[in-house]
């Protein structure tokens, strides 16, 4: 008898999704899907609210990247109110590039410790029970306290950027209302050990170091885990730099050949295309130049490293080279590999974090700039888990009329669905039994790219998802929920 | 919380979170006394307030205004996500910091849950009510 299997929730991740996977009567698969059920409701909720509140509203996106969303409607509407990119002051883009980058560490920090160590630390086929951040701290627990530190440290980044460590009002359109003042400065720079930068470089060293040993303990199941072939979108600085804030759009295909060549964001709409499935509410961005079939995409911290030059501090770039030359320069396009990459990525943040702090223009006065108004602006920025773009237009009467948001996580749709479907073909097909740790799997090729799926469903709140197994005639063998 | 706040109260510190997350237990882990309050929305089987995080489902009116009730650590993380439950938060304490504070969930009855919207009538009744209650229940536990 055919099955299908179905994952509902796929726990630590954020949003409403579905796996479903269809077994034929030889228990093989014959398609699988990871799909988003809910409705996508944030673009309709901001039409008519004035535009000035959109980098507030949109930070109920999400609960890991707020910022990511309130930096990117921001960056919108500094277009709307005439400072576009290049015309905000050195404060108020320094001031914001602080608060993004510690929203880098705190939400990479908290993907790979709490959400993804588990699965390499205990095992992906250990008992679900233990295998969270509490069973890590039995395990280790200098390792799970570091990791929550980590997390802490970017969040009251976040806190003395934006104001308030949620919801914060910190970027305003044309600037930021708030500087840094020495004392916040003094006390990431030199505060009580452990809380200061220096520590966390030593810890996000240390962090980029566990998974290199757990590679090289591991490397086939880590390199063969859910690897095929993709191109790669990312921003990166107009001198190939890594740049999480701003930069001009570029993309390589699983080669390196790059087929998308540092192009202006705000024409974003003749480059991207989004494809609408009946299957799924979540769409399928695709590169335009290429169609709908081989124009889909990785974002985030694999696609990052893929895409960028360099990176543009000492620590990360040594830790850049040694990536780059276990693929020889190529594009890495193994998934579990994101974690690598995004582990270079927390030591890079945590550096740039330092050298901001130690930046005077943060204590600068000259927080806003206004110029001539327009009616539309695009905004994009590099969030954590990967490239984020906010649109809007607006009326004479300055409320939104048009709202598009392509998040981290909609850029991801086919990656995560070609992960999805290799665990289902290299794990599940054809098994006689279907494990828990199994079904687990599913939820590691899902968790490489993202934990969080309420951004791409532009629900509130809500978090799970389900795996299903069903047969050739629609009968559940076995539901996984959470 | 901002109106907690405002009452300057010895001894209590206020914090507040969009979500419960695992550098919350660390905060937990440096008080005798923790507790944790939100919005409520449905009924749990056993009469009490439903989940303070809106999980699916539970959508039907609580009778009273708000909820009181003891939380203990959870012996395992149910539902891992990055936005963690009181029991949680409380397992991750004990369990990093050794530190098992006695803890309470203040459960207060929802209206009106769109994005945006200011409380309404009804809740802005069941919230003073509630704080009430808070601001007596912390007099006594103080030292």
């Amino acid at each position: 008898m055919g099955r299908k299997i179905t994952i509902e929730p796929v726990t630590r991740v954020e949003g409403h999704g579905k796996v479903t996977i269809r077994l034929d009567d030889a228990g093989k698969v014959t398609q699988s899907r990871f799909h988003v059920v809910e409705f996508r409701g944030f673009e309709r909720f901001v039409q008519g609210r004035p535009y000035w509140e959109a980098p507030v509203l949109v930070q109920r996106l999400c609960g890991i990247c707020p910022v990511s969303h309130h930096l990117a409607a921001a960056k919108a509407m500094d277009v709307i109110v005439g400072a576009g990119p290049g015309k905000l002051t050195a404060t108020a883009e320094k001031m914001r590039r602080l608060m993004h980058y510690g929203q880098m560490l705190q939400s990479h920090a908290l993907h790979f410790f709490h959400l993804s160590s588990p699965d390499f630390l205990l095992g992906m086929d250990a008992d679900p029970a233990v295998r969270n951040i509490i069973g890590v701290a039995a395990l280790n627990k200098d390792l799970a306290v570091q990791g929550i530190l980590l997390r802490k440290f970017g969040q009251e980044i976040i806190l003395a950027t934006a104001g308030k460590k949620i919801h914060g009002t910190g970027a305003v359109p044309g600037g930021i209302n708030k500087n840094l003042s020495p004392e916040e400065r003094d006390r990431f720079l030199k505060g009580a050990a452990p809380l200061n930068i220096d520590q966390m470089i030593e810890w996000s060293r240390a962090a980029v170091e566990l998974f290199k040993d757990y590679h090289r303990k591991n490397k086939d199941m880590v390199d063969g885990f859910a690897e095929f072939p993709s191109n790669h979108l990312s921003l990166v600085r107009k001198d190939g730099a890594l740049d999480f804030y701003h930069g001009v759009l570029r993309a390589v295909d699983a080669e390196g050949r790059k087929v998308l060549n540092d192009v202006d964001y705000q024409d974003y709409l003749e480059y991207i295309g989004e494809e609408t499935r009946s299957w799924s509410y979540m769409k399928f961005p695709y590169l335009r130049s290429l169609g709908k079939t081989d124009g889909w995409y990785r974002v985030g911290p694999l696609a990052r490293l893929n895409t960028c030059d360099y990176i543009p501090s000492p620590l990360a770039q040594k830790e850049f080279e040694v990536y780059k030359a276990y693929t020889d320069g190529k594009p890495n396009n193994m998934s579990l590999h994101t974690h690598w990459a995004r582990l270079i990525e927390l030591l890079h943040s945590a550096e740039v974090i330092k050298e901001l702090l130690l930046d005077k223009d943060l204590q600068g006065a000259k927080l806003v700039k206004k110029g001539k108004k327009v009616a539309e602006g695009v905004g994009l920025i590099e969030a954590p888990r990967g490239t984020l773009f906010h649109h809007y237009r607006i009326n004479d009467d300055d409320q939104i009329t048009m709202a598009n948001l392509i998040v981290s996580t909609t850029n991801n749709n086919e990656p995560m669905n070609r992960a999805v479907h290799w665990v289902a073909m290299n794990v599940l097909s054809e098994k006689p039994e279907i494990t828990e740790g199994m079904l687990n799997r599913v939820e590691v090729a899902i968790r490489a790219y993202d934990p969080c799926l309420s951004c791409a469903t532009h629900a509130v709140g809500r978090m799970p998802l389900e795996v299903t197994l069903v047969d050739a005639r629609g009968n559940v063998l076995q539901r996984k929920v959470r | 919380m901002e109106r907690l706040k405002r009452r300057r109260l010895r001894g209590v510190a206020c914090d507040a979170n969009y979500q419960l997350n695992v550098e919350d237990a660390l905060a937990c882990a440096g008080y005798d006394t923790v507790i944790f309050v939100d919005a409520a929305r449905g009924v749990d089987e056993d009469g009490a307030a439903g989940s303070v995080d809106g999980d699916a489902g539970a959508v039907r009116r609580l009778r009273k205004p708000f909820t009181f009730t003891r939380v203990r650590a959870a012996g395992s993380m149910p539902a891992m996500s990055h936005a963690l439950r009181p029991e949680a938060v409380l397992a991750i304490a004990a369990e990093l910091y050794g530190k098992t504070p006695d803890a309470r969930l203040l459960a207060i009855r929802g209206k009106c849950w769109e994005v945006g919207e200011g409380l309404s009538a009804e809740a802005e009744a069941d919230l003073a009510l509630a704080l009430e209650f808070l601001e007596g229940f912390l007099k006594e536990v103080r030292p």
